[in-house]
């Protein structure tokens, strides 16, 4: 009776599904290389050749993906399609973006160059260059155009240009964005990838205004208002915001690094004025008070401290290091690594504690911390009061019993994934605070640690097998874990599993 | 009057046989037929079996030239189609049961002006307001508004502290102008004569204005302390409204304990305020684990009569100082005083009391109805009715009834049977049995 099944090998994936979101990223990348092409031909600096060619292959192939998804079979949507289908389209991402690195001579190992892309892709920041100045125009543009695309998400930008691929988007959608709170500022999926898109767009572009006006040249300015906003950290100086050396430059940098690891949906709300922004609201609020109460403290330390800067620098170092480390973009003005042991620890933990969800930031997010430290503190009450029925609760909005679950879980592989870390990075024979914080570092998607990774140094110090593995801590810390190490379960692979 | 009730339950039943003892033309319909078999049987009217919903049906029952269409059954939803199919056919008076808050929590008035449903009867939460009052008034059981709040009436437990106990009505000293005028004595209503003389566990009846009621009962209790920590035993459609509304008030620490694992779960997240404790057990253990002997107030609100009663009859005894349940079928009161919990509360009698004011029609401004038919009205004295110019001894003789107080204007009377009623009082009158009858020919100017 039954027709005789195809036995498959693999997970059995839906195409329908996975094909425009890669095509989608590949037009994505493509453009951007295009745009550095333009640079490249107009500076005659070289790099038209590194740009050109992988613009051309990837424009006309992601445009023939996106025409041929529709002629697809469709398929049963399952949650596997939707992991799959964002950790490939970050990996082809990278590995495209590598490809300028290669042809341009930039480095001679396709590792460095996947981590330099990969770097920029997840908006790490971290880099293996020692002197950035002497790369070309074009190279610098590319580093500072792929943060831009991986800091709103390659997928929200796949959704919000490409031509909407209806119930499968959403899926996809949710892999890639998996916050604490489900946004959907819109009925279609695709009207609030645009919304999301247009916020940062725009934000970007006032960045921009703000650095050509506070002082730097439209150059500088565009490269860092796109890297700003993306919370990224890439800089087109070696010596990252400290060569500018302007407090005006260091305010902007602050105001818009904030406003990076800021939750795009809050803006969104905030402009509508709508009821439900509370909880959002409530994350902002915890965020800009971490900034505050950290800054403080650091500068508190710095003052204290017999060999520091005096109070006035010492509060503007502060807080500029604090805004970039706790927003995960990792720009420097001053050498944090000899600062007192006190104010490396606070830096170190403000990596964790991250951004709001919904950003572009890493780290934990905010608003699990806030979660994480009320359902602890609940979990004591319940020792004295076991019947006690206990809710998660931010500012009026409750949280489900499979939140509180979800986010300990969390938290569990959070650590665990940096434990591994720390224990590979210190097997490759890096010391112990190199160890732990290129870990953190990379999961945390800050690009910046302690030690021999810190302010003033580069990750060449990372042998190479060090940097594939931080290619995936980097990987993991963008998408915020599950979605990577769901493909990395058996059962993924397993067709019979639904 | 032509009524027509949907819905044979515990109110349903409740408000038939009362209307139709007031001598009213009732028509009881429900979709059961054993339940329609049994009720008739019961009730002197007609029981006809059916969905009360349908506009149809409605039109063949004689829904156009109904005055009163009351719809409670248990489905919030059948009620609404019902009283809006029973305004559209043209009855001239709508009251629907809708136990769910979602509908018309806050908007009462939405569903009266757009969708003419004249009263939107939640008896749960009606329930849970009693009861908050006799939280927040100390010493009292019960307590009552008339005249837009002006005046209370307020029912007290009598205990071996109260300085009445052992004297008679007419000795009684009181703080502020009050009014002792019924007492509740074995389960039966009755009214106060001075020569009456006060014992432990009676309940009195006391009218005062609003700002005097504390003081009056604080008198009347003998020790009355502020209640701070009440036990809510019960999270379901009484107890979740009760909690807010004390959480609300501030300044008591309420705790809630639910046997349902779901329904602890949405207590907990709807009241914030409010510890709720998922407990199965309703024995003296789990009680007194939670600490029911230390709290001011417990209120047994579970879903069943049998649970209240005996979660209530525990709390009394392990000491907590009042001790309060709802108890819904009637059979059951009695037991309220035999084992000395200090007062029940009704949903049916909650049903009944705004069912049975919207029958009496505009010049009944509120009531409140005692155990075994008892109950305390607020009319007007029209100009020219028999009582204008007269007595308070006088009408009380023609209408078989007690005045409790008198609201003139503003302000609050307590009278004298020398006192003269004018036109435009509005009398708040006590009926031992149902005097009402005689209550229209009395103050009404038509009569």
């Amino acid at each position: 009776m039954s027709p005789a099944r195809r036995r498959r090998l693999g997970p059995n994936l839906n195409w329908q599904i996975i094909l425009p979101v890669i095509s989608g990223t590949l037009l994505a990348a493509g453009v951007g290389m295009a745009i550095c092409f333009g640079v490249a031909l107009a500076g005659g600096e070289g790099g038209t050749a590194a740009f050109g060619i992988p613009a051309a292959a990837a424009i006309p192939l992601g445009a023939a993906g996106l025409a041929g998804a529709g002629r697809l079979r469709s398929m049963p949507l399952r949650p596997r399609d939707g992991f799959f289908a964002v950790t490939a389209a970050w990996v082809i991402a990278a590995a495209v973006g590598a490809v300028p690195f290669l042809v341009e001579g930039t480095y001679d190992r396709v590792g460095d160059a996947f981590f330099e892309s990969m770097s920029g892709f997840t908006t790490t920041g971290a880099t293996l260059l020692a002197e950035v100045e002497r790369e070309p125009d074009a190279i610098l543009l590319w580093r500072s155009v792929a943060q831009w695309i991986g800091g709103v998400g390659i997928v929200v930008l796949v959704v919000a240009i490409a031509p909407a691929t209806g119930l499968a988007t959403q899926r996809v959608f949710h892999a890639e964005t998996s916050g604490v709170t489900a946004e959907r500022l819109t009925p279609r999926i695709a009207d609030t990838a645009k919304i999301i898109a247009g916020i940062y767009t725009a934000l970007s572009l006032a960045a921009f205004g703000a650095f050509w006006v506070a002082g730097m040249t439209p150059w500088d300015a565009v490269n860092h208002g796109l890297t700003t906003i993306a919370t990224g950290g890439f800089s087109t100086r070696t010596a990252s915001l400290a060569a500018f050396d302007s407090l005006a430059i260091e305010l902007v940098a602050i105001v818009f690094m904030i406003a990076g690891a800021i939750n795009f949906a809050f803006y969104w709300l905030a402009l509508r004025r709508r009821d439900h922004l509370w909880p959002q609201a409530a994350e902002v609020r915890a965020f800009l008070l971490i900034i505050l109460g950290a800054s403080t403290v650091v500068s508190g330390i710095l003052i204290l401290d017999a060999d520091g800067p005096s109070a006035a620098e010492a509060v503007r170092q502060a807080t500029f290091t604090v805004a970039s480390i706790a927003s995960s973009t990792a720009y420097i003005t001053a050498d944090f690594d000899q600062w007192p042991e006190a104010a490396r620890l606070g830096l170190f933990a403000l990596m964790f504690v991250g951004g709001c969800a919904g950003s572009t930031a890493g780290g934990l997010k905010v608003i699990r911390v806030v979660l994480l430290g009320k359902a602890a503190a609940q979990e004591v009450q319940r020792q004295l009061r076991p019947k006690a029925v206990q809710v998660l609760r931010v500012r009026g909005r409750t949280f489900s019993e499979e939140v509180r679950r979800g986010i300990f879980a969390f938290f569990t592989l959070y650590l665990f994934v940096f434990a591994t870390g720390t224990f590979v990075m210190g097997a490759l024979g890096l010391d112990v605070i190199t160890a732990a914080s290129s870990s953190a570092a990379m999961l945390n998607v800050v690009g910046l640690g302690l030690g021999d990774i810190g302010a003033t140094e580069n990750f060449a110090v990372v042998p190479e097998a060090g940097r594939w593995f931080a290619i995936l801590l980097m990987l993991m810390g963008r998408l915020e874990i599950f979605t990577v190490l769901v493909l990395l379960t058996p059962a993924f692979w397993r067709p019979d599993v639904a | 009057m032509r009524v027509i009730v949907i819905g044979i339950g515990e109110v349903g039943r409740h408000i038939a046989s009362r209307l139709s003892a007031e001598r009213h033309q009732v028509k009881v319909v429900d979709a059961d037929a054993t339940r329609v078999e049994a009720a008739q049987g019961e009730l002197d009217a007609m029981v006809v079996a059916g969905n009360g919903a349908s506009p149809k049906f409605l039109r063949e029952l004689g829904a156009g030239d109904a005055d009163l269409l009351c719809a409670v059954t248990q489905s919030d939803e059948a009620n609404v189609i019902a009283a809006l199919a029973a305004h559209q056919l043209g009855t001239k008076m709508t009251v629907a049961r809708v136990r769910d808050p979602e509908y018309f929590g806050d908007d009462e008035a939405f569903a009266r002006d757009q969708l003419g449903i004249d009263f939107v009867v939640n008896p749960e939460r009606a329930t849970a307001d009693d009861l908050a009052e006799s939280i927040l008034v100390p010493g009292a059981v019960h307590v009552e508004h008339f005249a837009e709040g002006r005046l209370a009436i307020a029912e007290v437990i009598l205990t071996d502290r109260s300085p009445l106990v052992g004297r008679s009505i007419g000795e009684r000293r009181p703080v502020r102008p009050s009014f002792v005028f019924g007492l509740i004595r074995d389960g039966r209503a009755i009214a106060a004569e001075p020569g009456h003389r006060a014992k432990a566990g009676d309940h009195v009846l006391v009218s005062a204005a609003r700002e005097d009621a504390e003081a009056v009962v604080a008198q009347l209790a003998g020790h009355a302390q502020r209640v701070r920590d009440v036990m809510i035993f019960g999270g379901g459609r009484v107890g979740l409204p009760l909690a807010r509304r004390l959480e609300a008030e501030g300044g008591f620490r309420v705790t809630i304990m639910e046997r349902d694992a779901d329904r602890a779960r949405q207590a907990a997240e709807q009241l914030p305020g409010t510890v709720v404790l998922h407990e199965e057990g309703v024995g003296k253990d789990a009680l007194l684990t939670h600490g029911v002997d230390r709290v001011g107030a417990f209120v047994a609100c579970a879903g069943d009569d049998r649970t209240n009663l005996l979660a209530a009859l525990h709390a009394r005894q392990l000491g907590a100082g009042i001790s309060l349940a709802v108890v819904s079928r009637e059979e059951f009161t009695p037991l309220v005083d035999a084992l000395g919990i200090d007062a029940a509360f009704s949903p049916r009698l909650v049903t009944a009391e705004a069912i049975l004011r919207a029958v009496r029609g505009p010049k009944v401004h509120a009531m409140y109805l005692l155990t075994g038919g008892a109950e305390v009205v607020e009319v007007q004295a029209d100009p020219g009715c028999r009582a204008d110019g007269r007595t308070v001894e006088d009408a009380n003789m023609r209408a078989h009834t007690h005045v409790t107080a008198i609201v003139r204007g503003d302000r609050v009377v307590m009278p004298t049977p020398k006192e003269r009623i004018k036109a435009e009082d509005r009398l708040v009158v006590f009926n031992v049995r149902q005097g009402v009858a005689e209550l229209p020919k009395t103050f009404d100017a038509a009569a």
